[in-house]
């Protein structure tokens, strides 16, 4: 396969599960907003999401609509979901023959609903839940079409090291974010509207509930995002599934960027497995995710070394 | 919907062919269609229009125009209304442009080689050597089985009295077959069983019969040789044809940037290291394709690529050099090519041609010039051309100065009156001008037409000029077997 197809073929599955990843924590936020009254922020979303720097943010923290505009469809916003699916489609563009036409054409409807203007009215005057909703199935739909139509291949596995390799990282950055909020002291544990709406946008609450009883306490809450295996979010479930789909790549003619990149990946995924709630949090969770991220840009970095480098 | 209703309005120029009607009467061929569109109501003819451009739209069957750094989509407009041709006009066309191809692929391999037309003075040998597209590099190389021509696009009018003529030869990089292919397509979704029940002829076929005749051509000996379509990347207004065509012939689809040339070879760079390419079917244009010959500043193209095919390491289609069998000038002489290589008379007529290095032709020009059209001889899609009916004298008086100090560089045609054929808008028939042009494949078997081709349209009233790029659009084209 073409370095340059199988980089936009990763590129264009790394821009879907950002736009999934963004969409959903939206609608959770938005649902939020109506729940907590005056209090309210959109501080943390934005932080995660956008370059707007302190000042901007600040300016724009209370105020949904415009935050919602703003990333959604954002032009001026390189992070909107608008930027994110255009970039996505031109990935898809370019190796339309690699993809298969039904996957093109969903991708394709994703793009003509996002430019649609009738949006900016609905985020501004309707229901944003509708909006958001209606993306958020334009991405399922381009999850299905592409497990029911596209061939195991190469470059169907680039497509699955791309996706999971944004989840863990969003995984990694959300919990981050969510609780340096709180600033090391863990006060806020007692409020559960917090925790929950945490869990609801990664669609890990009703996982979390069945799992642990007696309330959110932070612990489980890191055991869950970060090291349960059962759960399609967490870093570790989208690293062992890198690493699988990682080592179809086993091949005589590059075999050693291959051995460097499984070492990588082995690694990492060690680090995690051997790693325990309480272990974590006595380390401090903040270090201990920074170190996550950093390998996983890592492997991303070493991919397009080793994979992509076309120039 | 009476037929009569639909019908109405539908205006007829006693000076133009049309497709359609004769004076009196609706042709035999377009009965069916007619019946079949009179018996639907006006919002449910406008309701297949729509689904026409939704079904365009979310196929991505767009070219992208950038404005204030925003891409905006655009469709090229597409006609409803199928134009169709009888089997016994196709079996002209088709006879001629496989005599005319003949032709003009002899001349190329005479023009690079051992220059018998120029010896025996058919073509001047400053017609040739003034071409921009004489391509020095291509004397005395051996192209694979002797062809240049792989891939041709031939454009045809047909003039008041419904003969065909011969507009121009694109023998580079023909583009619009995808068109012929989707907007079939399309006719499949908006007029259930009107194909079948025509029997209308298939075009499906054309990138199969191309993927064949790409495998032909590999150099080496690999029964599985690795072929790719160089496309200038996502920018070009074509890319939606290349990847249509690498998608259907299952061929890889390549930028400048993916490949490299090693020791005279070309290789694609892949995720398991280089990989060498046999077969190159590229959709760069010539000036771009090696910067070391050619533009050097060109990033489309691969360094070193004209040495590696040179060498005969790899095939490249069309062939390099074609441009000096497709110029304007040069088209004159096609006719005495056709006398002078095959010994036979030409099927299909030239417009007549004025060439403007002639002193008498010039002045006839000149003084006849609302009724001409002046054209470059190296400019396609519409450009660098002027219509003297409806230039103004500045126009005019600019091109007059530009002619006489290179007339070379331009050939003047009378204004033809393109035929005629019918389009639906604003919820009724209406007369609009259009061409043809037929895609015709050259392999090792000989040389294959696909029964249909692309219709372009000029989509306003009484304007002659069809190029996409100056407001035309396209209709399905049918040919009706026997």
């Amino acid at each position: 396969m073409l370095s340059r197809v199988a980089d936009s073929l990763y590129w264009m599955t790394r821009y879907m599960e950002r736009s999934d990843g963004i969409l959903r924590m939206l609608k959770v936020n938005y649902a939020s907003s109506q729940d907590e009254g005056k209090d309210f922020s959109w501080k943390p979303v934005l932080r995660l999401f956008t370059y707007l720097d302190e000042a901007e943010t600040s300016a724009m923290e209370k105020n949904t609509r415009a935050s919602l505009k703003y990333m959604v469809i954002g032009k001026e916003n390189h992070n909107s979901v608008l930027n994110i699916v255009i970039r996505a489609r031109e990935n898809a563009r370019s190796v339309q023959d690699h993809i298969t036409k039904e996957l093109w054409q969903v991708l394709n409807d994703f793009y003509h609903t996002i430019k649609d203007s009738r949006l900016e009215y609905l985020l501004d005057k309707d229901d944003p839940i509708t909006v958001i909703d209606n993306l958020i199935r334009h991405g399922l739909l381009y999850y299905a079409t592409s497990d029911i139509t596209m061939a195991r291949g190469e470059g169907y596995s680039f497509m699955n090291i791309g996706k999971l390799l944004e989840r863990a990282l969003q995984s990694a950055d959300i919990v981050d974010v969510k609780f340096s909020n709180l600033n090391g002291s863990f006060s806020k544990v007692s409020d559960i509207t917090y925790w929950k709406y945490l869990l609801m946008s990664i669609s890990a609450y009703e996982l979390y509930i069945k799992t642990y009883r007696g309330g959110f306490e932070p612990k489980n809450i890191v055991e869950l995002i970060i090291l349960n295996k059962n759960f399609p979010r967490s870093v570790i479930y989208s690293l062992d599934h890198i690493h699988r789909y990682f080592e179809r790549f086993r091949n005589e003619k590059n075999l050693e960027s291959f051995q460097k990149m499984d070492f990588m990946i082995g690694k990492l995924k060690s680090k995690i497995l051997y790693s325990t709630p309480d272990t974590i949090m006595e380390q401090n969770l903040h270090q201990y995710l920074l170190d996550i991220k950093k390998d996983l840009h890592a492997i991303a970095n070493g991919l397009n070394q080793h994979y992509f480098a076309y120039t | 919907m009476q037929t009569s209703e639909l019908l109405k309005g539908y205006q007829l120029d006693s000076q133009t062919w049309d497709e359609m009607c004769s004076q009196d009467a609706v042709r035999e061929q377009y009965r069916q269609v007619v019946e079949f569109m009179s018996k639907l109501s006006i919002e449910e003819l406008n309701k297949k229009e729509d689904l026409a451009k939704r079904l365009f739209m979310s196929q991505g069957i767009t070219f992208t125009v950038y404005s204030s750094g925003e891409g905006i989509e655009k469709i090229f407009p597409f006609d409803i209304i199928p134009r169709i041709i009888t089997a016994a006009e196709w079996s002209f066309i088709e006879k001629g442009i496989t005599q005319r191809l003949k032709a003009l692929n002899l001349f190329l391999k005479d023009v690079y080689n051992d220059q018998f037309i120029i010896n025996d003075g058919i073509v001047p040998v400053e017609m040739v050597y003034s071409c921009p597209h004489y391509l020095r590099e291509m004397h005395r190389f051996p192209v694979p089985y002797d062809i240049y021509v792989h891939i041709a696009g031939i454009d045809l009018i047909r003039n008041n009295d419904g003969s065909f003529y011969i507009l121009e030869d694109n023998l580079r990089t023909p583009s619009g077959v995808s068109y012929m292919l989707e907007n079939r397509e399309i006719t499949k979704r908006i007029f259930p069983d009107l194909l079948p029940n025509n029997n209308v002829r298939s075009v499906m076929d054309y990138p199969n019969i191309l993927h064949k005749n790409l495998m032909s051509l590999s150099p080496g000996q690999s029964a599985n040789p690795t072929i790719v379509l160089l496309t200038p990347g996502i920018y070009n207004s074509a890319y939606f044809e290349h990847t249509t065509l690498a998608r259907l012939m299952g061929v890889e689809l390549v930028e400048g940037r993916d490949l490299v040339v090693d020791n005279h070879r070309v290789f694609m760079k892949t995720t398991t290291g280089l990989q060498q390419v046999d077969v190159i079917y590229r959709r760069v244009d010539e000036d771009f394709i090696d910067p070391l010959v050619f533009n050097p500043n060109s990033s489309l193209g691969v360094a070193g690529l004209l040495s590696a095919y040179r060498k005969g390491n790899v095939a490249i289609v069309n062939a390099l050099g074609n441009g000096v069998a497709d110029d304007k000038a040069i088209y004159t002489y096609v006719p005495d090519m056709i006398r002078y290589y095959l010994n036979e008379e030409p099927i299909l007529k030239n417009v007549p041609t004025y060439k403007l290095d002639n002193a008498e032709h010039r002045e006839y020009v000149f003084d006849n010039i609302s009724s001409m059209v002046i054209k470059k001889t190296n400019e396609s899609g519409g450009y660098g051309m002027l219509m003297g009916n409806s230039a103004t004298d500045e126009e005019i008086a600019g091109y007059i100065k530009a002619v006489k100090r290179d007339p070379r560089q331009f050939i003047a045609q009378p204004i033809i009156s393109l035929s005629s054929a019918p389009c639906y808008m604003n919820n009724k028939m209406q007369a609009r001008r259009v061409d043809l042009r037929p895609y015709a494949l050259c392999g090792p078997d000989g040389i294959e037409i696909v029964p249909g081709g692309l219709t372009r349209v000029a989509l306003r009233e009484g304007s002659m000029v069809v190029n996409s790029s100056q407001g035309g659009g396209s209709k399905d084209t049918w040919v009706l077997a026997d």
